[in-house]
């Protein structure tokens, strides 16, 4: 068998496998994979479904290019739920403040949510530089500290006045990303995510900061050799990544929630480790892989609703995505290895 | 955490050091099965950041197996039956199609996590169901001797099965020609292979004996520590087990005493929740992961995590 037909075959069997193990367990919950798939679909490309595709897409493209951002440096942040929450609790602490300031105060907001999720970042980075603490476990661990953090929180110091539900108190106008579409959830947290892009985009082509990392992932005793400051890169490496995170969440509320709750993320600081390796790692790319994830997230509640189907199918899919993507390197040797 | 403050004598009563030491062993045990087996995995060079999809996979079979059988024990072998198929998998992803180890890890994770909630809401119900346990070891006259009694003979016979383990793994890895060849893959995999050490095998073994021990942890929290499955379960005791296997420098029976060491933390902060009401919970339960952050950054475990 000749080379290109063992990659044929092999990656044929890389992609039958990956839909089969979703599918088994749809046929183990007694639907048949078909339906499903066709619910899926006409759910996401529907009337409705289309807008709640983008919704989902909007926070999973910029936690994905800061998840892609920091593997590009070898570095794993699995702490983007507890970075999303960091940032907006900050932007929603200090909200109050811009009532009246029109867009400045938006813009302030998201800055805000930024700066919390990146001075969360910038600590995991420090940990790892100076005292050589595995940032996966680091970012794990903040991930169950700030959602342990933010239920303090609306239940104490930010709850609503009413202190009747476990909520914040609403976030001034100024502060909330205005809906683009009517009758949809879309909101212009939309065009953030998309500048975001541009701009990662910018920053891996074409800057020294984007070629330092991709050298300090590639290798690490190169970038020490070639004098790179590598804590130093480190730390803005995991700040830059947090931060989009943070961004995430402040765009997060003031798109949709309006206030901080439990349970902001949903998991996509999961879903965008899946993201950026679906995307290799390209910023250019993450949107759409995010759209995909998209489809399956906003998608999920249309098969919950239609077919009695559980929610968590979404993390077998996801997991199937993640193991056929890296199994596709093998297949395809030539590309260019991911972290 | 140094933090139990002697407040009167009530504190320091013996009922409650026995009280905690029996809970710390109770609730560190689980951290403690799956870092005897990563401890093994990453003794040979190869790592599974996915231990914790494996602990939740476990956690459900083993509750699946309960409800269904009614026999405790079998659901524990269905829990190392599932640990063993998913190590399977990660030893295939990383040795075979040498995919990165870490990403392989994080898929695990993932997975675990959809797998043990969709099967778990399509069996045995989304809510918590409660399962039959298994009984704590009764010895008589022995398990009641004061304050030694319940925490040393009166645990779950897992955990004796863990501590034997514990002390088995360090001995094989230690002592042993086979655990010689298993060290020297995890230090030169190139050099173990011209010594002619079936390199994959000794790998690939550590692994499965990895998930092993990490189905058994799952196993423990559904049917010793919390009798129920509840969907993320585990909630980062397999990163703990990560983590005690780097403060343990790769060395199963310490990586299995820095695990007692979290269940001393967790025990701890429960106990301070009762005895301090008015300070708000969430501080308290976040002990455990900051204790695993603090001992990480004082540990400097840098030479378990160079590849990362």
């Amino acid at each position: 068998m000749s080379a290109a037909m063992t990659r044929v075959v092999r990656v044929g069997v890389i992609l039958i496998v990956a839909a089969l193990v979703p599918g088994l367990f749809v046929l183990l919950a007694g639907q048949n994979p078909w339906r499903v798939l066709a619910t899926l679909l006409l759910y996401a490309f529907g009337p409705q479904g289309w807008s709640e595709v983008l919704v989902h897409a909007i926070p999973l493209t910029l936690i994905g290019l800061g998840v892609a951002f920091a593997l590009r440096a070898g570095l794993f942040n699995i702490g983007a739920d507890g970075q999303l929450i960091a940032g907006a609790v900050l932007a929603v602490f200090f909200a109050p403040y811009f009532a009246g300031w029109g867009i400045a105060g938006l813009i302030v907001f998201l800055i805000l949510g930024s700066i919390g999720g990146a001075a969360l970042g910038a600590l995991v980075g420090y940990l790892r530089a100076w005292f050589g603490a595995s940032e996966i476990i680091v970012t794990i661990m903040l991930n169950y500290v700030m959602i342990q953090m933010i239920s303090y929180l609306i239940r104490g110091p930010m709850q609503e006045t009413s202190r009747f539900w476990p909520q914040s108190f609403l976030i001034p106008d100024d502060c909330i990303l205005p809906i683009i579409v009517q009758g949809t959830r879309l909101h212009a947290g939309l065009f953030v995510a998309l500048v975001m892009v541009i701009a990662a985009a910018i920053v891996q082509r074409r800057t020294v900061l984007g070629f330092e990392t991709s050298v300090l992932g590639a290798n690490p005793g190169a970038a020490a050799y070639a004098g790179f400051r590598v804590k130093i890169l480190t730390v803005i490496v995991m700040a830059i990544s947090g931060g989009l995170a943070g961004l995430a969440g402040a765009v997060e509320v003031g798109g949709i929630y309006q206030r901080l709750q439990d349970n902001m993320s949903e998991g996509f600081g999961l879903a965008a480790i899946a993201v950026a390796l679906i995307a290799r790692l390209e910023a250019a790319a993450i949107p759409f892989a995010a759209c995909l994830f998209g489809i399956f997230f906003a998608g999920s509640g249309a098969l919950q609703r239609e077919l009695a189907l559980p929610f968590p199918l979404v993390w077998i899919i996801e997991a199937s995505v993640i193991f056929a993507v890296a199994a596709l390197q093998w297949a395809l040797p030539s590309r260019k290895a991911i972290a | 955490m140094g933090t139990t403050k002697p407040k009167g004598d009530r504190l320091m009563d013996a009922l409650f050091i026995t009280a905690l030491l029996a809970a710390t062993i109770r609730l560190g045990m689980a951290i403690g099965l799956a870092a005897i087996g990563e401890a093994a995995s990453e003794r040979s060079g190869i790592f599974n950041i996915g231990i914790e999809g494996i602990m939740l996979s476990g956690a459900f079979a083993a509750a699946w197996g309960s409800v269904r059988t009614g026999s405790p024990w079998l659901g524990v072998l269905f829990a190392i039956i599932i640990g063993l198929i998913l190590a399977g998998v990660h030893a295939f992803m990383v040795l075979l199609l040498r995919i990165d180890q870490f990403v392989s890890g994080i898929g695990m994770v993932i997975f675990g996590l959809g797998f043990s909630s969709f099967v778990a809401r399509l069996t045995i119900g989304a809510k918590p169901t409660s399962v039959q346990g298994l009984a704590p070891v009764d010895l008589g006259a022995i398990s009641h001797i004061p304050i030694i009694g319940p925490v040393l003979f009166a645990q779950s016979p897992l955990a004796y099965i863990a501590l034997a383990l514990a002390i088995a793994t360090g001995w094989v890895i230690n002592r042993t020609a086979f655990g010689l060849e298993i060290r020297a893959c995890g230090e030169n995999a190139e050099v173990a292979e011209t010594l002619a050490i079936p390199v994959r095998q000794r790998q690939t073994a550590c692994i499965l004996f990895g998930g092993i021990t990490a189905g058994l942890g799952g196993a423990y929290l559904s049917v010793v520590q919390v009798n129920a499955f509840v969907e993320n379960m585990v909630a980062g005791r397999g990163f703990l087990a990560v983590a005690c296997v780097m403060l343990g420098r790769r060395r199963p029976v310490v990586a299995f005493l820095a695990a007692l060491g979290f269940g001393l933390a967790e025990a701890t902060q429960i106990r301070l929740q009762t005895q301090y009401p008015d300070l708000p919970y969430q501080f308290l339960v976040i002990l455990p992961y900051i204790a695993a952050i603090a001992a990480l950054v004082i540990g400097h475990a840098r030479r378990g995590m160079k590849a990362a």
